[in-house]
């Protein structure tokens, strides 16, 4: 069983710091969000954490093996990796595109084996995008488009996905989509890690939560347990009411 | 849209009809029996000199310096993720041409052949990692253009310098046949000493294209999906360093075609950097090919210079890329 575990990690800039000891482990079966405001550091965290990065001091192992020291390609196939920006160079196809995933197994858009093709045609059916096969990427909708990153990050069939706010900018509907896609690929073995804005989408998806503040883990643990009107106001500057897992904010504190 | 399966033979069979087509034009008309007749040993001394010592290399260099012209342009459009990108418009094949021009002018080609083509490829290497060091701190393409605009510039302005300083007039023709680009009076003893550079440097631009590909997907996604960013930059810039050096030991620097050939070719491989590698460059072959044939035939007092024409031609082509470029993704 692939996991993720770092411990203690700190990531600096310069003088600032951006991570500060921070430690959580992600294992297949669960789905994790990741919250806190802009600038807390979860895209520092996530970067470290998969030896993008460099880290200033801890840990990030995956089944033990350092991230930093694991080669890209051995590293993609132990995590999906779906980062915040996602820019697409050339207009090209949409199963060219969802075939990039396959990178790490040798393969390359034009040229892919048969259980590259097996996979990508999986990964496309999986978030519903039989019918954009051969649309050009650039004349896609953004929620389209996010299906097709997301397609991408599951064509390499790793046991691990961290994806940096998969449902930015996205209408309810397609939020729900795309939560929902994740949602089963984490019922069917996989393990999640996503960054999220939306403490209700969070709370209704995640099996647990990771909140961030200043650098620093400050609450990790189930939404019954850490989800608090008295945390989003730590965390975020918020009044809000919380039952269960409803959350409804107020307004700022 | 589906990449075209005829492209590649389409294009073979058009780069041998104009090789061949050089060699039946020129300023002694030859039919198409002589000519064969020259290629294989027989028919008069005449021919076989005029086919084998003049318009055959030439032919062949025009080829090869479009050749690795356009999968240099190519591999750099994948690199850096823009159809601006090029030797020419990036600056390198200027600082390529003054290296060479500064070996000449100091006389250090006497010292060995290779001196030229190294030195050459030298400027091309300096040019190439410079732009690089400059993309790893700037994702503004911008701003890249900018830079080989101001190395065209230096290039430009150091070698007008070597020109004003020229001792005679001989030195000052030969400095002007480099800046404009030709391959008149090419044998295959040039080719020889540009060929190396130019196969190493394609040889290492194909066995590293596959990482082009992920590029597509920006720098992050990229290593997301198991790419080795430093190495593929530093096998790219190497590949175009490699062979632009050599295209422009052979015949000068010459712009533009590293921009039209893969801008052509693209749609056709579904706008896949790396399958746009080899058609670009049989293409941008073929078209320096026949640009080399209306140079010869054109009937002008001089003759015109291979890179003037290229650049009447190019120029105007990467005007018209610019402006069709939806901003946004720079």
């Amino acid at each position: 069983m692939t996991d993720l575990t770092v411990t203690n990690l700190t990531v600096k800039a310069g003088r600032t710091t951006l991570v500060e000891g921070a430690g959580f482990s992600l294992v297949p079966g669960e789905l994790v969000a990741l919250l806190g405001p802009n600038g807390a550091g979860k895209t520092s965290l996530l970067r470290a954490a998969l030896g993008l990065e460099k880290r200033d001091a801890g840990t990030a192992t995956l089944n033990g093996d350092d991230c930093a020291r694991l080669s890209p390609m051995e590293r993609a196939r132990r995590v999906a990796y779906l980062p915040q920006q996602r820019p697409l160079a050339w207009p090209n196809a949409v199963r060219d595109v969802v075939a990039l995933g396959r990178y790490a197994y040798g393969a390359a858009p034009g040229r892919l084996s048969q259980p590259d093709a097996d996979a990508v045609d999986r990964a496309m059916e999986t978030c519903d995008l039989a019918a954009l096969a051969h649309r050009s990427a650039d004349t896609l909708s953004g929620g389209e488009l996010a299906r097709v990153h997301c397609a991408r990050a599951f064509a390499a069939e790793a046991p691990l996905l961290v994806a940096d706010e998969p449902v930015a900018a996205l209408d309810p509907r397609h939020q729900f989509r795309i939560m929902d896609i994740i949602q089963s690929y984490v019922a069917r073995g996989g393990g999640a890690l996503v960054v999220l804005h939306d403490i209700s989408l969070a709370a209704r998806y995640a099996s647990r939560l990771i909140w961030m503040k200043d650098g620093c883990i400050v609450a990790d643990g189930p939404p019954t347990e850490t989800l608090t009107a008295e945390r989003l106001a730590e965390i975020y500057g918020v009044r809000a009411r919380v039952h269960g897992t409803l959350v409804h904010i107020e307004g700022a504190a | 849209m589906k990449p075209a399966v005829w492209l590649l033979p389409a294009l073979v069979a058009a780069s041998l009809l104009a090789l061949f087509a050089a060699c039946l034009l020129g300023s002694t008309p030859m039919s198409p029996e002589r000519v064969l007749a020259a290629f294989f040993g027989a028919g008069d001394a005449g021919d076989r000199l005029v086919i084998w010592q003049i318009r055959l290399p030439r032919a062949l260099a025009a080829y090869m310096v479009g050749a690795s012209l356009g999968i240099s342009g190519a591999a750099l459009q994948g690199l850096l993720r823009n159809p601006l990108a090029e030797p020419g418009v990036l600056g390198v094949s200027a600082t390529a041409s003054l290296a060479a021009t500064f070996s000449l002018y100091y006389g250090l080609v006497a010292l060995s052949p290779w001196i030229l083509p190294l030195s050459a490829i030298l400027g091309a290497l300096a040019a190439t990692g410079l732009i690089t060091l400059a993309a790893i701190r700037t994702r503004s393409v911008v701003t890249l253009i900018l830079i080989g605009v101001g190395l065209s510039s230096f290039a430009g302005a150091a070698m007008s310098l070597l020109m004003n300083l020229a001792p005679n007039p001989f030195s000052l023709a030969d400095m002007i046949n480099w800046m404009l680009g030709s391959v008149a009076n090419r044998s295959f003893r040039e080719i020889g000493l540009a060929a190396p550079f130019i196969l190493v440097g394609a040889a290492i631009l194909l066995a590293s294209r596959r990482g082009l590909s992920a590029l597509t997907l920006g720098e992050e996604a990229a290593s997301g999906v198991g790419l080795n960013l430093r190495t593929q930059r530093i096998l790219t810039v190497l590949g175009a360093g490699l062979a632009t050096g050599g295209s422009v030991a052979l015949a000068g620097a010459i712009g533009f075609v590293g921009i039209v050939a893969p801008h052509v070719i693209r749609p056709f491989v579904g706008h896949d950097p790396a399958r746009s590698l080899v058609p670009s460059a049989l293409f941008a072959g073929l078209i320096l090919v026949l640009a080399d044939i209306g140079v010869r035939i054109i009937p002008t007092s001089n003759e015109l210079k291979l890179g003037v024409v290229a650049a009447l031609i190019g120029a105007p082509a990467f005007v018209w890329i610019a402006i069709q470029r939806r901003t946004g993704n720079d």
